[in-house]
């Protein structure tokens, strides 16, 4: 029993980690309409920013800080540059774009910063504590904690303030943003931002654990992708809730399915994937979609 | 192939002979392709053997890149998994050979089972809608690697599978390298026939139409799920002959061969080379094969930076990757040239090689239909 909680809390603390790139995911796609598949490599980059501060001798959570701040500017950038000209054309060719943009960030991590694993300070301490006779890892707890806030923020910024008003407003009808005199442009800039810092709170948790490689986060990629199939591409909780379960079922198939093992999880959103679209399509929390022609 | 300039041009709006541009001649037309079936006959006679194998390698890839293409560049159904079924190809195969299995069964089998696998994944996939396929296919060379790992039993896990067949027969007196360049070329060249025919009949046009916008399809008694999964099995049955042609010319497979990164570069190398193209598919596959040669040859580091940027620069000014690259530059001459009067060659866009972008085969379709 003991070690049944301690693996639902580790893959919550995983489940986490899923959730705040599929989250990121979700934010942009309602912005601007794209799968950016470059989410989690924009997360290495700040993690590794991150790691690369902290060898100049700043502290770790300072570090984490202003990783952050480079995410929010670099997810405008990248917008506003680079996935503007592909958002309101073909959407297969902006995927295939954002695909370009993962390749070149994982190229620049490596150039950077070689493709050997960096160790990357944990935010954490690696004890356990004993709860209820049961012992969890701090770490878990901690990261599930500070994401689940991240998210509450970002909850609020958008029900709470003007401009998550506005970002709503630009999500749901670009045009009439614009008439209404929004800076549709900025916003947009600003959703990609927000969705890239979701992203690096997420990267700089998880990189003590996964060590840091240009493409730490490409198994990530596929539980985040899973995820927001699983929750519904217009549902954020659902999103959410989907990851959890996605974690939380790795790491319970890793230990008591002999065949799939600790090698053999990634499998596990795949299988579940298949077992979803066939019975569900739209998604465990999703609408169908109905498009007039 | 050459004779992907062959298109039809019989149309009503094809000029008057006097303006038909050099290759449009119907002398040309019967006669290029033959000139490079003869030049592709002698080539491996006289090349070096390097040179043999670096062409039989992009013969494989560019296999592989023309499955993609049929379900990305003709279906415009983004795949991230084309690598997966060149790796069931390729581990069918090795393991076919290492058990003695008759050649041409081994071939059967590297063709069928990921054209299985394919069909089985895109039942799913495609049954959610827009980027549903892209978002579940980058899930397969992340799995398939460790599940390539695991079942050790066939695949002989990290270690990888090694096998050699086809041997050069006695009577040829020909070396390895030319013989294997002879397979390539045969079996590639009709794969190439093969697609290009079906690309270019009544599936090529429902694979258009359902590009172009799926609810015409729908409306046009063309449903979208059908030929999306229909689209999806051959690309992974051409993924497999290209895994059957890889044991063939490598020799050697190990779970690195379906790696998530080589699956984004065989994607980008479609996307370079062109979508929609079967000139782009050799394109693809020489960029897949040299590129990473020659940035080996600078700095190893560099690739994955250069292919990303690479891939982003094309699709910002050359969407129709580089087999568009002919007709960007007779527009841009005809362009500029225009005030010269009537003395540029008009060029329809059935008279370039790259042909089946969605304008184009919305057009084909529209004629089909008169």
């Amino acid at each position: 029993m003991g070690t049944f909680i301690q693996l639902v809390v580790d893959g919550l603390s995983t489940g986490s980690v899923y959730a705040a790139i599929a989250l990121a995911i979700v934010l942009v796609h309602q912005a601007t309409g794209l799968i950016n598949f470059a989410q989690g490599g924009m997360a290495v980059l700040a993690a590794y920013f991150a790691w690369w501060l902290t060898n100049q001798g700043l502290p770790l959570i300072v570090a984490i800080l202003l990783s952050i701040v480079f995410s929010f500017a670099l997810g405008a950038v990248v917008e506003r540059w680079l996935m503007r000209r592909f958002e309101r054309g073909d959407p297969d060719t902006a995927v295939v774009a954002t695909i370009g943009l993962l390749t070149l960030i994982t190229g620049i991590a490596g150039w950077l910063w070689t493709y050997n694993n960096q160790q990357f300070p944990s935010l954490f301490p690696l004890d356990t504590v004993s709860f209820l006779g049961v012992s969890v890892s701090i770490r878990s707890i901690g990261t599930t904690a500070v994401i689940v806030v991240a998210m509450i923020l970002l909850q609020a910024l958008f029900v709470g303030t003007k401009l998550g008003l506005a970002l709503r407003a630009v999500a749901i009808n670009p045009q009439s943003a614009a008439f209404s005199g929004l800076p549709v442009g900025r916003l947009l800039m600003v959703g990609w931002g927000l969705a890239a810092v979701l992203g690096a709170v997420a990267g700089a948790l998880v990189a003590p654990q996964l060590t840091l490689t240009p493409g730490m986060l490409d198994n990530a990629l596929v539980y985040a992708l899973a995820a927001v199939i699983l929750g519904g591409l217009t549902s954020p909780v659902g999103v959410v809730v989907a990851a959890w379960i996605i974690g939380v079922l790795e790491n319970l198939a890793a230990v008591y399915v002999p065949f799939i093992g600790y090698d053999l999880k990634v499998a596990v959103p795949f299988i579940l994937l298949f077992v979803v679209l066939i019975v569900r399509p739209q998604g465990l929390f999703g609408r169908k979609t109905v498009v007039r022609v | 192939m050459a004779s992907a300039s062959s298109l039809s041009t019989s149309s009503p709006s094809t000029p008057s002979p006097a303006g038909q541009s050099f290759r449009q001649r119907p002398w040309v037309r019967m006669a290029f392709p033959l000139v490079v079936a003869v030049v592709l006959a002698v080539l491996p006679l006289v090349l070096p053997e390097f040179a043999n194998e670096t062409v039989a390698r992009i013969g494989v890839f560019a296999v592989a890149v023309l499955g993609l293409n049929v379900v990305m560049g003709y279906t415009g159904q983004v795949s991230l998994g084309q690598i997966f079924f060149l790796g069931v190809g390729a581990y069918v195969t090795a393991y076919g050979v290492q058990n003695d299995w008759n050649i041409v069964l081994v071939f059967v089998l590297a063709c069928l089972i990921p054209a299985v696998a394919g069909l089985i994944v895109a039942l799913a996939a495609a049954r959610l809608g827009g980027l549903a396929i892209a978002m579940v296919t980058v899930a397969l060379p992340i799995v398939g690697v460790p599940l390539a790992k695991r079942l050790s039993e066939f695949t002989g896990g990290s270690q990888g599978l090694s096998a050699r067949f086809a041997e050069t027969p006695e009577w040829t007196g020909l070396y390895d390298d030319q013989w294997q360049l002879y397979l390539v070329l045969v079996i590639g060249g009709v794969v190439f026939l093969l697609t290009r025919y079906l690309v270019r009949g009544k599936y090529g046009r429902a694979f258009a139409i359902v590009k172009g916008n799926e609810n015409v399809a729908s409306s046009m008694g063309i449903s979208p799920y059908r030929y999306k999964v229909l689209a999806f099995t051959i690309a992974s049955l051409i993924g497999g002959v290209s895994g059957f042609l890889y044991m063939l010319v490598i020799q050697y497979t190990s779970p690195e061969t379906m790696s998530f990164g080589h699956s984004i570069e065989l994607l980008a190398a479609m996307v370079i080379g062109g979508a929609g193209s079967i000139v782009g598919s050799i394109l693809g596959g020489a960029w897949y094969v040299l590129v990473p040669q020659l940035t080996n040859a600078v700095d190893a580091s560099l690739t994955a930076l250069l292919q990303g940027a690479v891939l982003l620069i094309v699709l910002f000014v050359l969407p129709g990757g580089l087999a568009s690259l002919p007709r960007v530059l007779a527009r841009g001459r005809r362009r500029s040239g225009a005030d010269r009067g009537p003395g540029a060659p008009p060029t329809t866009p059935s008279s370039t090689a790259g042909s089946g972008t969605a304008a184009e085969g919305s057009e084909r379709e529209r004629q089909g239909l008169a």
